[in-house]
């Protein structure tokens, strides 16, 4: 779609009367908000382009006031984006990663698909422990990065680069297979379970890893083959890459002091954040520790922190999307668009209309930049809805609350878990919108398929 | 596939569909009431002041979506309040509600504290453009209140029902 014409669409949606029930402040948001996704999806501008002209229009043109508009840049999640980002870039650079990617390679490197694999199954194994799955991407980014660098993967090097995006984007679903698997894994997770109990589903932490074990395994043994048949990595069987991975692991010796020093703090951080919870620590100033740590010791330079422009592009990109999405939904377009889009499912039988719940609640994450924020919007009102026209509750809870999850990687703004790997310099912008409304799609499709049945098996 | 999911979002956000609610449309009251029922979805700041024994103060600044089931009053308007909880039985607080041309319902809160399944009861003290003068009252029940990391809370009243009319109650 021309430039022209988006535009002129935006022009159109701006001056047309707000449907009944909306204030005209909702719908030009909603107009500018769209417009830049729009712009985006048709790669008419990049994301940056496109955030920062909506968040200047709409101040400019009094919709938002200044201190909403910028109030994503204090946000402490999309901080801790920015923080995760460098204490990565502190594993490749003291050669952690690459040792670490080596070791990997060393055991699951005989085929591209299983080193795809071992990001899926140390994702799915420390997840229990993370209750942000942001915090969790800060570790399986580096993994997944350096396992790239192992393969031969440079961002900015062609030859190679559908196997770094085939990587960065398993990492981008594994995190959001794995939200879905553990109650504890995601924050919204225990917010969801409690919602659910106003409808009379009680889901604890057995509870939910019985109902989401049988279709989330699925996802974990047929995505990365979902993305490997869609991406098509130049590099598909390494037989010898075990052997060379062993060969380069004997060359680096042993651990040099800046490696030492990195993996402590890694280690501290990731200690940390699993308890953050329960010690009642926030993530991001656990971030900031590490980063000063690392800073403190000379691993990391401000010389480094002068390279990172991408850091600061995605900080900006995202913090202005998440407040606009933010300011939509205080404004009443959320909860107005989804209760309508409910009820206009009345009539419908219920499992018609049970899966047509499912399918509104997943696309309507297209204008959400927070899992936390679409849950608490809409998984009360689609579940209200979805009994009234006489779907089971439990069920239909359990189908919302995980896609709650897998929805997460729809678009790159979808979660913040994705930026780390939506800005690794492998996937474009056009690669992320596209393979993340694929895989959005079929992990639908298994969670329907597989857990439809398993979950009447398990909620009898 | 993308282009499908944004026509079918722009086609769902389309005003004709947003306009449709298909739901039943109550009759007007006797002696000039209009009575509405909906529910209300809305997110917003809450600053707490612990003040001792697990309890905490807090000032909570909501707004989102009142999503009207009846049409006596349209689809719905943006809800706005502001209320003060003392976090232990008391909330009271103001609320305007703002239609689509920006006219405005005017009305005094005061209830139980912003929680889930507590209730809270609106007096209509008036309001601006086509809503001047007019006098009411209505009540709603918080189906749940979440908040998030950030203090910030969301949450859905159900069960909201009244009735407004002009002139004096």
């Amino acid at each position: 779609m021309a430039p022209a014409m988006i535009t002129a669409v935006i022009l159109v949606t701006w001056f047309v009367p707000p449907p009944e029930g909306l204030t005209i402040q909702a719908w030009r948001l909603f107009a500018l908000f769209a417009g830049a996704i729009v712009f985006v999806v048709a790669n008419a501008l990049p994301i940056l382009t496109a955030s920062v002209i909506a968040v200047a229009a709409a101040v400019l043109s009094g919709l938002l006031s200044p201190a909403k508009a910028y109030a994503g840049f204090a946000n402490g999640t999309i901080l801790l984006i920015v923080l995760a980002f460098l204490v990565a870039r502190s594993v490749v650079k003291c050669g952690l990663g690459a040792r670490i990617g080596h070791l990997l390679v060393s055991r699951f490197g005989r085929s591209t698909l299983g080193l795809s694999y071992s990001i899926f199954l140390v994702d799915g194994l420390i997840a229990p422990a993370f209750p942000s799955n942001t915090a969790r991407s800060g570790v399986i980014f580096p993994l997944a990065f350096s396992l790239a660098d192992a393969a031969g993967a440079k961002p900015g090097d062609d030859s190679r680069r559908r196997l770094g995006s085939f990587l960065m984007f398993s990492g981008i679903v594994s995190l959001s297979l794995s939200s879905a698997l553990w109650l504890t894994a995601m924050a919204a997770n225990p917010m969801g379970a409690e919602i659910a109990k106003r409808f009379g589903v009680e889901i604890g932490f057995g509870s939910w890893l019985l109902a989401a074990s049988v279709p989330t395994i699925a996802g974990i043994v047929l995505m990365p083959l979902v993305l490997y048949r869609i991406i098509s990595p130049e590099l598909t069987s390494t037989p010898e890459a075990p052997a060379a991975a062993r060969l380069a692991l004997a060359r680096l010796g042993p651990l040099r002091r800046d490696e030492i020093v990195v993996l402590v703090a890694f280690a501290g951080m990731v200690s940390l954040w699993a308890s953050a919870a329960s010690l009642g620590l926030d993530s991001t100033a656990v971030a900031f520790l590490g980063l000063g740590g690392l800073l403190a010791s000379g691993v990391l330079t401000l010389e480094d922190i002068r390279h990172e422009g991408d850091v600061l592009a995605t900080f900006i990109w995202f913090a202005v999307l998440f407040t606009l999405s933010s300011q939509l939904n205080e404004l009443g377009f959320m909860g107005f668009l989804g209760q309508r889009l409910a009820e206009a499912m009345g009539g419908l039988s219920p499992v018609v209309a049970g899966f047509a719940l499912l399918a509104a609640y997943v696309l309507l994450h297209y204008v959400f930049v927070s899992q936390t924020a679409h849950l608490l919007a809409l998984f009360g009102v689609f579940l209200d809805v979805g009994v009234k026209l006489g779907v089971p509750a439990a069920p239909l809870a359990f189908q919302l609350l995980f896609a709650t999850n897998y929805f997460a990687a729809i678009t790159p703004q979808g979660s913040s878990a994705n930026l780390l790997f939506a800005g690794s310099g492998f996937l474009s912008q056009r690669d992320l919108y596209r393979l993340g409304a694929v895989s959005t799609a079929c992990t639908m499709l298994i969670y329907l398929v597989v857990g439809t049945p398993w979950l009447r098996f398990v909620l009898r | 596939m993308i282009r499908a999911a944004i026509g079918v979002l722009a086609v769902l956000s389309a005003p004709a569909l947003l306009g449709a609610g298909g739901a039943p449309q109550a009759g007007t009251a006797a002696a000039g009431w209009r009575t509405f029922a909906g529910t209300w979805s809305a997110r917003g700041p809450r600053q707490t002041l612990p003040t001792g024994a697990g309890h905490s103060a807090a000032i909570v600044h909501l707004s989102g979506a009142v999503v009207l089931a009846t049409k006596d009053l349209g689809g719905g308007m943006l809800g706005e309040a502001i209320a003060f909880d003392d976090g232990q039985n008391l909330s009271v607080g103001r609320a305007v509600w703002t239609d689509a041309r920006g006219d405005h319902i005017f009305s005094e809160l005061k209830g139980e504290p912003v929680a889930t399944g507590r209730r809270v009861v609106g007096t209509i003290t008036g309001g601006s453009g086509q809503y001047a003068g007019v006098t009411g009252d209505y009540s709603l029940t918080w189906q749940y209140v979440a908040q998030d990391l950030d203090d910030v809370v969301q949450g859905r009243a159900v069960d909201l029902r009244g009735r407004l009319r002009k002139g004096t109650p």
